[in-house]
């Protein structure tokens, strides 16, 4: 394990002060990520910037009623707060669905934004990998690839983001507030995670800024959710293929629906088009079907995981069909 | 306001713990890990490493209460922390009540395991916000992987424990 | 089966002796031990798997701080190499001796060992080795990826198999394959080994199945008698077979001792860990059967190929149980080997038999379909009465009841045998069994007995790796002489002790057992010839009138404990030795246990998933010493059962025989979650020909047959024949 030096940062200003002073450094908070791969020799920062101390650890209502969590709000206590109870019940349960409770505890919200890929050509200091090494090949596109993308990949990276909590901010609808050396901004959560494309190396919109919060979008109502989250063995495991589901029912009808996958594209996914699709359809297996259809037209396989596609296909139409149910309930 | 500190790749950082109820101070580097720091510094070698990646929940101990894998935390971001580990569970030398059930269900064969799984059983029953039902207890102890097998009998000892728990605040409601 | 009597413990549920030290942290594993000026190695894996090493760039490494030495081939002492023989009792696992050379012979063999003050400053400088490699072209990747057959290692025929088979009104021909598994055990390997230049000894603590086996291995390799090296095992993160014989970190580890005459520990990082210490290989086997309508086998072929290194000859023989699992006047076995570019395999749990099962309770489940059977019916009708291999009678054999037991305890009257017709909302319900049997053997054993006025000390070089050996001998120990468990303090894992055995192929109890209780009858025997001598309590009685109750020792209507006449003969103590050794009870009787194991499993077809719900078992091994390690012992390897069938792999990669999933995440073992309902049912038919506790071993059965049991179950839910394990999404989702 390489060394480096630390900063614990006692600002938010500070903290990035801290990162721009130096060519290689990182932002800690849980460390779930972080540590794994300097342990792995993947990552390899000079300093390491504790942003622990940052007073970013709650989770606001704004006046708008929106709900504003803070960076370093758990994955655990996001899971179970009452407020993302009542009006997101997909956050939780998609936190839920991933890593492991001791790891729930230690990562963050902003850490799981900017969890890395666990593609095990990327995770072998000594594998030819654009995305750690720009320029050295993609031994994943060859190789053993049954765990890696169908959407959103290139020829250059096939590499699956590998975050439940993240699927369910993209079907959500949120804006994460960046701050960086020249203030804060605003980013739309689906357009902060950048497609591989010649440049994998590149994973996120961030400008040596750190993510201070997340702000979610207005919840749907009345509303039914449903998370499937699809893997070889029943727990502590990355999906293969997983679906977060909104819907909006007005009777039978859809009135909106929301819908992104895990485990099958290189960054969080959002359908836009089956929702589109879907709205104002009778909420019947014909119509998630069709968006599902929709959503995986793109889907390109590789070598070893074909399967993902029809499994995602799976993934949806029963997370339609879970959230739809639960409408009628919560409706009842 | 807090200082911004600063060391380097090759400072001795004093680090102030308190373990298992002691308070503690450790010269580390500013890239040593909790976990290393207790078996190889303090001689607290009963938290064990399996994995050293957060994959197999050997190290779990509990950091101000929360059930961590101490494989994957600096020591230096612990300052201030209270630090627990299974040698902090038994008092006065009465084991503590998972310890005995786990004793008496025979949740465990080689042990290597069994500290990790016994500090996140504790901080699990510890927790109100996790429902009690075996379904949702398996799904929160999956951090926690046991080669030997031992999954029923560690269920076993855990619903033993919460069931005699309840039954005493039962009592006292009655 | 009856109650266990009042004063008898052995028999009973009793806690783990060792319970209270693992559970509070206190239990002292080898990864654990420390010893003063103490340096920690850490070894430098080849990122190649197949070539040679041109050059290490040990400069930078070299200059990180507390590094105290690297070292690799070319820095290095001359050793020698182990025998390598069973019968000796010097077998490795990986004969080759560390930085033997300058080839590469798979991925993550040791290119060099740094050696550090701290055990970060060791890992940072490993990290700093640089190395260059010639890579070979051509990896053999592993049995898959090939058409080579392999070298026949061994063969079994009775009768007339081909013939049979040719003319059997119905017949099944079908191929099982098995990817590798990994032990993954939770301990990582590890060695602290220390050389005392003074009177030239190396002591050596490992985490081991057999402290004597290593004892003599290392002997030999540093050509020191092997009374100056000494090995200590006493408490083990499990080994589940990869931790019987020695592999090189050891080697290396007390090398880079002797060498800086210091402590040296080393501890493989998981990593290391799965790609060098071992795995059970890949297999491929051939299962003819051919039978007559009414469901008699007339012919069983089995022919296995399972993968072993380019250094090392190991083999996994599936075809173990098949000469006597069936009636079965005409069977063959074959067994081939085939050298691929990966590190050593080496047994794991039920070594050749868990996989040999999968293929042949598979088979007999596809044949009871093509007959239109039961397939319960199917396995009575050919239901072994007598050892069909040797013609011998069964010591002890309830394998029937085991079936008849299990199908009523898991409601198997009333399965719908048609596929796929029983449904529960979102999800189908497969039912399936499969037969579980593995041999019962002993191994030589020797104990010490000291009887003390505060209780009884019992001294046995046999380890326990979680099974419960602990607990079973100080049961022996209180069943014999009346002291209560608590007051007998067992000594396992060193070699200064009286020889044990392997903690492997579940013969410990059976051979660790009657050693003890023979140094027990000695020690009594001792201590009654003092009570009976001149000033004794019982002075002038025959020694054999003496009976002993509640650790005493009681004649002529009086009773005098072991402390009284200990101290009437201001005598710290009395020993007793005894040993015990397969006799020729091998000459009369087959000795085997069996079971049988059914299995429910929920295929949910509209997400494609499959989960494990119920396991209902009856294990028939003979007397369980102590039911609850015993039944724990079961849980478990159906607990790895689920995982051999539904989720283990190690994933080499087809282009260069890299393995890319040595991590206990994407190598996936079962987890809490996986659980299913488990009823485990241990008859209880002591076998007493076998020894005279009437136990057998248990360790290993309780994997055998619930693969193919999963399997089945697939199929009765599916109507998919699945015979490449694991039964991963992809495959239950093809629809051809």
């Amino acid at each position: 394990m390489r060394t480096f030096a630390f900063a614990r940062a006692n600002s938010v200003a500070r903290a990035v002060e801290h990162r721009q002073a130096e060519l290689v450094s990182a932002f800690v908070a849980g460390g779930t990520t972080l540590l794994d791969l300097v342990k792995l020799d993947v990552m390899r920062p000079s300093r390491v910037i504790d942003i622990t101390p940052l007073p970013l650890t709650t989770v606001e209502r704004l006046p708008d009623d929106r709900l504003r969590i803070g960076a370093l709000v758990t994955n655990t206590d996001l899971a179970y707060h009452p407020d993302v109870l009542a009006d997101h019940p997909l956050l939780s349960q998609a936190i839920l669905a991933g890593a492991s409770t001791q790891v729930r505890n230690m990562a963050t919200t902003g850490g799981n934004l900017m969890q890395r890929t666990r593609c095990p050509y990327f995770r072998d200091a000594a594998a030819a990998c654009n995305k750690r090494e720009p320029g050295s090949g993609c031994d994943a596109l060859d190789g053993v690839n049954r765990m890696h993308a169908v959407l959103g990949a290139s020829s250059e990276c096939v590499a699956v983001h590998p975050s439940d909590m993240c699927v369910a901010l993209a079907a959500i609808g949120a804006t994460l507030t960046l701050h960086g050396p020249n203030g804060e901004r605003e980013i739309d959560v689906a357009d902060f995670h950048r497609l591989p494309g010649t440049t994998p190396h590149l994973e996120h919109d961030l400008d040596d800024e750190l993510i201070v919060a997340v702000t979610l979008a207005p919840p749907l109502m009345p509303l039914g959710t449903a998370y499937v989250k699809l893997r070889d063995r029943a727990s502590f495991e990355f999906a293969l293929a997983s679906a977060g589901a909104m819907l909006s029912l007005d009777e039978d009808l859809i009135g909106e629906a929301r819908l992104a996958l895990g485990g099958v594209a290189t960054k969080p996914w959002r359908c836009r088009e089956a929702e589109a699709l879907l709205a104002g359809k009778r909420a019947d297996t014909a119509a998630f079907e069709a968006a599902a259809d929709l959503a995986l037209a793109d889907a390109r396989p590789l070598t070893h995981n074909a399967f993902k596609i029809p499994l995602a296909r799976q993934a949806i139409v029963r997370a339609l069909r879970d959230a739809a149910r639960r409408a009628r309930e919560d409706d009842a | 306001m807090m200082e911004t500190i600063e060391y380097s790749p090759e400072a001795a950082v004093s680090v102030h713990l308190t373990v298992n109820g002691v308070p503690v101070t450790a010269e580390v580097s500013p890239n040593a890990i909790l976990l290393d720091v207790l078996r190889e510094q303090l001689g607290l070698t009963g938290t064990k490493k399996g994995c050293d990646h957060g994959q197999c929940g050997a190290c779990t101990v509990h950091v101000d209460g929360r059930a961590m894998n101490a494989c994957l935390r600096l020591a230096v971001m612990c300052e201030g922390q209270a630090i627990t580990t299974i040698e902090g569970l038994a008092e006065a030398g009465q084991l503590h009540p998972v310890q005995q059930a786990f004793l008496d269900h025979d949740a465990f064969q080689c042990g290597y395991c069994s500290p990790g799984q016994i500090m996140s059983a504790v901080a699990l029953l510890e927790d109100p916000r996790v429902p009690g039902d075996i379904v949702t207890v398996r799904e929160a102890m999956s951090g926690n992987l046991c080669r030997c097998g031992a999954y029923q009998n560690i269920l076993a000892a855990i619903q033993d424990v919460r069931l005699r728990r309840h039954g005493q605040e039962g009592g006292d409601d009655a | 089966m009856s109650a266990i009597p009042e004063h008898h413990v052995v028999g009973r549920r009793t806690p783990r002796v060792d319970g209270e030290d693992k559970l509070t942290g206190r239990a002292d594993y080898t990864v654990d031990h420390r010893l003063e000026g103490m340096l920690y190695g850490y070894p430098v894996p080849a990122s190649i798997a197949h070539g040679t090493l041109e050059a290490l760039e040990l400069d930078a490494a070299r200059a990180m701080p507390g590094v105290v030495d690297i070292l690799h081939h070319g820095h290095f002492p001359d050793l020698h190499r182990s025998p390598n023989s069973m019968r000796q009792g010097n077998a490795v696992s990986e004969v080759r001796l560390p930085f033997e050379d300058d080839r590469i012979h798979y991925h993550g063999q040791y290119i060099a060992l740094v050696v550090a003050e701290t055990l970060a400053q060791a890992r940072a400088a490993a990290f700093r080795v640089e190395a260059r490699y010639h890579r070979n072209a051509g990896a053999m990747t592993g049995l898959a990826a090939s058409d080579d057959e392999g070298e026949e290692v061994g063969q079994y025929t009775r009768g007339e198999p081909e013939l049979a088979f040719g003319i059997a009104p119905v017949i099944l021909d079908a191929t099982y394959t098995m990817a590798a598994e990994s032990h993954l055990q939770l301990e990582p390997h590890a060695t602290l080994a220390e050389w005392r230049e003074a009177d030239q000894r190396l002591i050596v603590h490992e985490s081991t199945q057999g402290v004597f086996y290593q004892r003599n291995a290392l002997a030999h390799i540093f050509d020191l008698p092997p009374e100056q090296v000494e090995v200590i095992s006493h408490y083990i993160g499990s080994g589940f077979g990869n931790k019987l014989f020695m592999w090189p970190h050891a080697v290396a580890t007390a090398a880079a001792a002797r060498l800086l005459g210091r402590p040296v520990k080393t501890v493989l990082p998981r990593q290391q860990d799965m790609m060098t210490t071992g795995h059970r290989p890949a297999s491929r086997q051939r299962i003819r059967l051919g039978a007559e309508l009414d469901g008699s086998l007339a012919s069983i072929q089995h022919d296995s190929l399972t993968e072993t290194s380019t250094i090392d000859r190991y083999v996994d023989a599936c075809g173990g149980a098949t000469p006597v699992a069936y009636a079965c006047d005409s069977v063959a076995t074959h067994q081939r080997i085939l050298p691929v570019h990966h590190g050593s395999p080496c047994p794991m749990r039920a070594p050749g038999e868990a996989s040999g099962l999968f293929a042949l309770e598979s088979a007999i489940d596809e044949l009871a379909v093509a007959l239109d059977m039961d397939p319960l019916a199917l396995r009575l009708k050919n239901y072994a009465h007598q050892d069909p291999q040797r013609g011998l009678p069964w010591s002890s054999k309830h394998l029937d009841r085991c079936l008849e037991s299990t199908a009523e305890r898991f409601g198997w009257a009333s399965r719908d045998p048609g596929i796929g017709n029983m449904r529960d909302g979102d999800e189908i319900i497969g039912q399936g069994m499969a037969a579980a049997t593995w041999f019962a053997g002993r191994q030589p054993c020797a104990a010490r007995v000291t009887l003390r006025a505060d209780g009884v000390f019992v001294a046995c070089g046999t380890q326990d790796i979680g099974t419960g050996t602990y607990t079973i001998v100080a049961q022996t120990v209180a069943e014999l002489t009346g002291v209560p468990v608590a007051r007998v303090e067992v000594r396992l894992g060193e070699t200064g002790l009286p020889a044990g055995p392997l903690s492997g192929g579940s013969m410990t109890t059976a051979s660790t057992l009657p050693a003890v209780a023979a140094a027990v009858r000695d020690a009594l025997a001792a201590l009654k010839e003092v009570a009976t001598g001149p000033g004794g309590s019982f002075e002038g009685l025959d020694p054999a009138a003496l009976d002993v109750a509640a650790g005493t020792l009681q004649g002529d209507s009086r009773q005098a404990g072991f402390a009284e006449i200990l101290a009437r003969h201001r005598l710290s103590d009395v020993t007793g030795e005894g040993s015990a050794a397969p006799a020729d009870e091998r000459q009369e009787y087959s000795f085997r246990s069996f079971g049988a194991h059914f299995v429910e499993v929920r295929w949910d077809p509209g997400i494609s998933r499959l989960r494990v719900a119920r396991v209902v078992s009856s294990i028939d091994v003979g007397r369980a010493i102590n039911p609850v390690a015993a039944r724990n012992q079961v849980e478990g390897a159906i607990v790895m059962g689920i995982g051999m069938a539904l989720l283990e792999g190690l994933d080499y990669d087809p282009r260069d025989a890299r393995l890319i999933n040595a991590n206990v995440s994407d190598y996936r073992i079962p987890v809490h979650a996986d659980m299913p309902e488990i009823d485990v049912e241990l008859l209880d038919y002591p076998d007493y020909r076998f020894n005279e506790f009437g136990a057998r071993g248990i360790g290993e059965i309780g994997l055998t047959g619930i693969a193919a049991a999963i399997s089945n179950a697939v199929y009765h839910a599916t109507g998919k024949r699945l015979r490449d394990l694991p039964i991963s999404v992809e495959k239950l989702m093809d629809r051809t």
